[in-house]
């Protein structure tokens, strides 16, 4: 009976009822959809950290001129001191020089761009995992991603050409398909890429006068890929370099992934605020709506009050009150911001599925139970003005 | 036990503190009710006869005096053993009706029998107080704006019935009724008093005083006379 009473006042009230779930609406949607955004990218890179967190990824900086020509790479030399570097720190290490352009590649009757790259045979176990097929080898085997085969609907031994470096075309056979690694990676993203031997590469792309583009150095240890950054660093950077200029810019993954976490938890700070100062507008609305229901209803309060009522049922009844609005208007605000999510992280990169983790479908309850207890709270100075009505003042307002 | 006064009021005052100074509303009073009696109580306006009856109906608490109810003083009681009294021993009727807006005139009965005995059917109460009281059936489902002072009035008797109480208390049951109705009313409550009924009840009108076995006049807080 109780409950049904706070059901009619509600219903009779559907107006200001609306209005003041509108604010709770709006207050777990913002909670629920920057957290649900914010859970998705976090888990990402989560699955980041464990796939690929153990790399540096090293770029060349600077022009050098070789037989003439100015180009920005990597020579035999530097690679030699490099891994001169690294193998001070450790001798548990893996490092790749790799070649990377982007290339037009004819599929059937398409002409597309893909992301190629070109590095030893031996060395590409280690930066990639075939799903199917074999390891390329010699100047007409490449290996594509998954995303790319299923794009162009390649299949192990499809044919792809290219227009090769003296101008005729060369065809390849693809003989293996590579795992999506997705495009937040620290080493090759393989997704849309084709990936062949320094051979097929000469023939396909050129040797970039003998400059490798890129070098990835993995250690098993973080503590060691922080020695390696730290000395690879001072080696081609600093005082023991010849020529004064930089010539590696280090990627450490570690470091990026603190950079990331910062990001993140500034964000996650600046959410929790920005849903703080709605939650709290939300609160002062509904405690508004609420005084004005007890001052309108404080005869009623009186009358429940003379034929029995307790004091305690009364709060229950305007508490009842509450919790509806509550309840309600946070369902709806989970609702919308499962709608929109999914929409945001979409335009930010991340998959569909992204929406179905934990972490992420985690933010329903909590934002039910949040919406909730703002509510209650919110109610609860009312609700006790109410049940402390003197009923014989009560009774005799109008 | 049955020998002692459903109410008794020993030596009762009630003072309210104005600027002005004190307002004595209440100004020791004795008075007792007796089972089965109908006792009326008149006065001129302010004389405190509604604040006599919210005193014996558990709505309001005395400055001084005591108040027994079935020979229980109420004095230390708290406001849940109080608000148990106006549910397990008391029925009020309202000049004012006093029908709870929001519930239909069958709600408006069930409520008390709800409070007291739980959420179950009740409807065959319901409908035995409201025939008792001579509400007419097909109204059961209106809410109290679309019925007539008579009609709100024979829902509030039944409503005060529903808790089967030791007492009624009648703040000027036909204060807004004209005297048509007002005699209809009084022919409810004079029945229910045969039937073994106590009942306090104030009025204005001499001739609703009629049905009282006792009637008893306050001026300004006191006493004053008994016939
Ligand atoms: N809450 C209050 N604060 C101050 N004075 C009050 C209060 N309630 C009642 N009084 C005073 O107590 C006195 C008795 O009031 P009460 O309502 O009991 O009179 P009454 O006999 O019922 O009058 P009426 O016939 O007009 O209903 C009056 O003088 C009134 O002004
Ligand atoms: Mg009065």
């Amino acid at each position: 009976m109780i409950v049904s009473l706070a059901l009619r006042n509600l219903k009779l009230n559907k107006f200001r009822t609306i209005l003041s779930m509108i604010g709770i609406v709006i207050g777990v949607f913002a909670i629920c959809a920057m957290g649900m955004v914010s859970a998705g990218f976090t888990d990402e890179m989560d699955n980041m950290i464990t796939d690929t967190a153990d790399t540096l990824t090293l770029s060349p900086l600077g022009e050098k001129v070789v037989g003439g020509h100015t180009a920005v790479g990597f020579s035999e030399k530097d690679v030699r001191n490099i891994e001169s570097a690294t193998k001070s720190v450790t001798k548990e290490y893996e490092l790749v020089p790799y070649y990377n352009t982007y290339k037009p590649v004819t599929v059937g009757k398409d002409l597309l761009t893909a992301s190629v790259y070109g590095l030893d045979s031996n060395d590409m176990s280690g930066l990639v995992t075939l799903v199917s097929g074999t390891w390329p080898k010699g100047g007409t085997n490449v290996i594509v991603g998954e995303q790319f085969a299923e794009d162009n609907e390649l299949r192990l031994g499809s044919r792809i050409s290219f227009l090769g470096v003296s101008g005729q075309e060369i065809t390849c056979r693809v003989v293996g398909i590579m795992e999506n690694t997705g495009l937040l990676t620290f080493g090759i993203a393989t997704d849309s890429s084709i990936l062949g031997t320094t051979e097929w590469y000469s023939s396909v792309v050129g040797n970039n006068y003998g400059l490798y583009d890129k070098i990835i150095i993995k250690a098993y240890d973080p503590e060691d890929l922080a020695l390696i950054d730290e000395a690879v660093d001072k080696k081609m950077n600093g005082k023991e370099d010849k020529d004064s200029d930089n010539t590696v810019s280090i990627l450490n993954s570690y470091e990026l992934m603190d950079i990331f976490d910062e990001i993140m938890n500034m964000s996650s700070i600046f959410t929790t605020v920005i849903s703080g100062i709605s939650l709290l507008v939300a609160a002062v609305a509904i405690t508004n709506v609420m005084l004005m229901s007890v001052k309108e209803r404080t005869r009623e309060v009186g009358i429940l009050r003379s034929i029995g009522t307790y004091r305690s049922q009364i709060l229950q009844m305007f508490l009842y009150e509450a919790g509806l609005i509550g309840l309600i208007g946070s369902v709806f605000g989970v609702a919308l911001s499962l709608i929109v999510s999914p929409v945001f992280m979409m335009i930010m990169g991340l998959e569909f599925t992204a929406m179905f983790s934990v972490s992420v479908l985690s933010y329903i309850p909590l934002g039910i139970v949040v919406g909730l207890v703002v509510c209650l709270a919110s109610g609860l100075y009312p609700a006790w003005k109410a049940a402390n009505l003197n009923p014989v003042e009560a009774m005799s307002t109008d | 036990m049955d020998d002692a006064p459903v109410v008794e009021l020993i030596d009762v005052s009630k003072v309210y503190q104005m600027k002005a100074g004190d307002v004595y509303a209440l100004n020791h009073v004795n008075f007792s009710v007796r089972r089965g009696e109908f006792v009326a109580i008149m006065g001129p306006s302010g004389s405190g006869k509604s604040t006599l009856m919210n005193m014996i109906g558990c709505l309001d608490v005395p400055t001084s005096g005591t108040i027994k109810i079935n020979g229980v003083s109420t004095t230390d009681m708290t406001d849940d053993e109080l608000t148990e009294h106006r549910l397990n021993t008391i029925g009020f009727i309202f000049q004012k009706f006093n029908l709870i807006s929001l519930l239909t005139a069958y709600e408006n009965v069930e409520y008390p029998l709800i409070l007291k005995y739980g959420q179950r059917d009740h409807s065959e109460r319901v409908k035995k107080l409201l025939r008792m009281v001579g509400f007419t059936e097909d109204r059961m489902q209106h809410t109290p704006y679309e019925l007539s002072g008579g009609q709100q009035q024979r829902v509030s008797i039944a409503r005060a019935l529903a808790n089967d109480p030791t007492f009624l208390l009648c703040d000027e049951p036909t204060g807004n009724l004209d005297s048509k109705m007002s005699t209809q009313i009084m022919e409810i409550l004079s029945d229910l008093h045969k039937q073994g009924r106590t009942l306090v009840m104030v009025t204005h009108n001499p001739e609703t005083a009629e049905y009282a076995d006792r009637v008893i006049i306050i001026r300004d807080g006191e006493i004053v006379g008994e016939e």
